[in-house]
C-alpha cells in the first residue's frame, strides 16, 4: 500500500535533483532570462532583508 | 516561468550568481550564497531573481564587495549603507545592475534574522569552495513573513540529516508522527525548544493545527521585526528620493562615499 505524504513543492521544482550540473545552471539562467517579464511589478519591491518597498 | 526544462543541452555555461560568489570571495571567504539562490544550490527549487548574500563583518570585505559591484556597474537601491556600522545593526543593503538581458540585484546583510552568535560563527567555518548557506541555517532565514517559504523549510528538512534537526523544522505532521515514533526520547527532550511537538500524541489533526499556528507566530514575529526596522528608517525613506538625485551620475565609490554622510545624519546603527 502506498503511503501518504505531505507535498510542499512541485514535482517540477523536486526534479532539480536530477540535473546534471550544466543542466541545472543551464535551467537557472533560463528561469532567470524569463522571469524578467514582472521587472516592472516589483520594481519597488525587496525579496531578502529588513526593507520591504523602496519609497516613491 | 520556463515551459519545459528537458531537452536542455549541457554545455558549460556560467551563472551571474555564482560568477559574482566567486568575484565576491577572491583570496578569502566573505560571502556565502544565501535565501533564494542558496535554495537552487540545494536543488530544491528556482524561485527569486534576486541574489542575497551574508558577508562577514569587516571593513575589507565592504570594500571588495564595493569594488566588485562598482565593476559590474551596479549602484545603490534604496536601504543601509554597505558599512559595517550599520551592517552590525542588522540592516540590509542593496545594489542593482543590467547585464544583458538581466537585471541583477544583490543584496547583503552580516546578521542574519533568527541566527545566534554561535550559529553565525559556524556559517564561517563551511568549505570556501562551496560558500552556500547549509541547511538549518537556510530553514531558520526562511522563517520568513511569506507563506511559500514554509513550504520550502518542508523540503529543507527532509534533506536534514539527523532526526534532531528533521524534528525541529519538519513542517509535515505525518513525517513529525513517524519521527517522534522512532525517536521518542529525543522528541521530548526538544519539546522545550519546539513546544508542537507535545502535540504529536493528540494525532495527526491536532498537530497539523499546531503547525499551522506556529507558521502564523513565526510570520507575525518577522513582520514585527521588519517594523521595527520601517519605523527607524522613515526620515531616510523620506530623504531618498533626494540622496538618489544626488548620486546619479556618479561612481559607486563616490556614491558610496554620499550615501555613508547622509544616512550618518538620518539612519540609526540599530533600529
Amino acid at each position: 500500500m502506498e503511503t501518504q505524504r505531505d507535498e510542499f513543492l512541485s514535482e517540477e521544482d523536486l526534479d532539480l535533483r536530477d540535473l546534471s550540473e550544466a543542466e541545472l545552471i543551464a535551467y537557472w539562467n533560463l528561469w532567470l532570462k524569463q522571469a524578467q517579464a514582472s521587472n516592472e511589478l516589483d520594481e519597488k519591491t525587496y525579496s531578502h532583508g529588513v526593507f520591504e518597498t523602496a519609497p516613491d | 516561468m520556463p515551459q519545459t526544462r528537458r531537452g536542455l543541452s549541457s554545455p558549460f555555461v556560467g551563472n551571474i550568481y555564482l560568477e559574482l560568489t566567486e568575484q565576491f570571495n577572491a583570496g578569502r571567504l566573505r560571502a556565502i550564497i544565501s535565501s533564494g539562490q542558496a535554495v537552487v544550490l540545494h536543488r530544491l527549487a528556482i524561485m527569486s531573481k534576486d541574489g542575497d548574500w551574508i558577508l562577514w563583518e569587516d571593513v575589507e570585505t565592504m570594500s571588495h564587495i564595493l569594488d566588485v559591484l562598482a565593476k559590474s556597474g551596479a549602484h545603490y537601491r534604496f536601504g543601509a549603507p554597505l558599512d559595517v556600522r550599520w551592517m552590525a545593526g542588522g540592516w540590509s543593503a542593496h545594489f542593482e545592475f543590467r547585464t544583458g538581458s538581466l537585471r541583477i540585484r544583490t543584496d547583503f546583510v552580516t546578521r542574519p534574522p533568527r541566527l545566534d552568535d554561535a550559529s553565525l560563527a559556524e556559517l564561517w567555518k563551511l568549505d570556501p569552495k562551496k560558500p552556500v548557506l547549509g541547511l538549518t541555517a537556510l530553514a531558520e532565514i526562511k522563517k520568513t513573513n511569506r507563506e511559500k517559504d514554509y513550504a520550502v523549510i518542508g523540503e529543507l528538512a527532509r534533506l536534514m540529516k539527523s532526526p534532531r534537526e528533521q524534528l525541529l523544522y519538519s513542517r509535515s505532521a505525518r513525517d513529525l508522527l513517524a519521527l517522534t515514533q522512532a525517536h521518542p526520547e529525543l522528541a521530548s527532550e526538544l519539546s522545550d525548544q519546539r513546544p508542537l511537538l507535545r502535540e504529536t500524541v493528540a494525532g495527526q489533526a491536532r498537530l497539523e493545527e499546531a503547525l499551522d499556528a506556529e507558521r502564523r507566530t513565526l510570520i507575525h514575529a518577522n513582520e514585527q521585526r521588519l517594523a521595527r526596522y520601517r519605523e527607524a528608517s522613515k526620515a531616510w525613506a523620506t530623504a531618498w528620493s533626494g540622496v538618489e538625485k544626488e548620486i546619479g551620475n556618479l561612481s559607486l565609490a563616490a556614491a558610496h562615499e554620499i550615501v555613508v554622510a547622509r544616512a550618518l545624519a538620518l539612519l540609526p546603527f540599530a533600529p
